[in-house]
């Protein structure tokens, strides 16, 4: 008597899979958002000849609530220079540029220090602007 | 229908992602306290809400523009053409903007005159 073998058969469960591939890739998004700053509600103020930064060490922002952030995190002005200057490191000029996104109705007393702390770090500023509709850009 | 899904959602992070970083950037020196100003030479600039003043003179936007280009036309070296912006607490960054931008322009370089604050307990 000829016993045959019994075929074993290794299927992926694609379904699963898809299932596991999507949450990972959620997972990834969350801490993706986290570290950058596009959660943070601020309007631009508006500006004339602007231009595109030429890289992106740092941002900094400061949101309707005056409340300032580095990098998407919460901070204290009163740390902004140490952080930033941690950050920035041994950086060549040129490539200190630091996003400054601040909300157009926040005023002198919260962004000033802030310009500031970025001036001590060594930071290169470019303030992040809107086009202005009246004027040509 | 998973890989429809996937493409969805990678067309949303990417529309999602696209974040406007158009602006101008700004050489800021190191800000001035108080009582380490002593260039009589130095252009000031006040700034309140409302009103911009030159050495304490007040003008309108428009005069301010030309007045500050008439001015910063006679400095001849960097260091002359050093405008001190001193802002009250108040005045909104939309306005410090555009002031600002309106200096810079006329070829000023633009530093910070900060209040220093000073905590006093009185018992």
């Amino acid at each position: 008597m000829i016993l045959r073998r019994k075929q074993l058969e290794a299927n992926v469960p694609s379904m699963a899979m898809g299932d596991i591939a999507f949450l990972l890739l959620i997972f990834i998004v969350l801490l993706a958002r986290a570290r950058d700053d596009s959660h943070l509600v601020w309007q631009p103020a508006t500006g004339t000849e602007l231009v595109k930064p030429a890289n992106q060490n740092a941002s900094v922002v400061i949101d309707k609530q005056n409340i300032t952030y580095l990098n998407g995190r919460l901070t204290l002005s009163e740390n902004l220079a140490t952080e930033l200057s941690a950050l920035l490191g041994d950086l060549p000029p040129g490539n200190r540029t630091v996003l400054f996104k601040v909300h157009k109705d926040v005023i002198a007393e919260f962004f000033e220090p802030a310009i500031e702390a970025v001036s001590e770090a060594g930071g290169e500023l470019h303030h992040v602007l809107d086009p202005s509709p009246n004027k040509p850009n | 229908m998973n890989d429809i899904a996937f493409i969805l959602i990678v067309f949303f992070l990417v529309c999602a992602s696209v974040e406007p970083e158009d602006g101008r950037s700004q050489t800021i020196p190191r800000s001035e306290k108080n009582e380490e100003r002593n260039n009589s030479q130095t252009i000031e600039v006040g700034l309140t809400p409302a009103t911009v003043t030159i050495d304490g003179t007040p003008y309108h936007q428009e005069q301010f523009e030309s007045r500050i280009q008439q001015l910063l036309s006679e400095k001849k070296t960097e260091s002359e053409r050093v405008v001190v912006v001193k802002s009250q607490a108040d005045v909104p960054y939309e306005h410090w903007i555009a002031m600002t931008e309106l200096i810079e322009k006329a070829g000023g370089v633009v530093t910070l005159l900060l209040e220093e604050q000073h905590t006093m307990i009185v018992e």
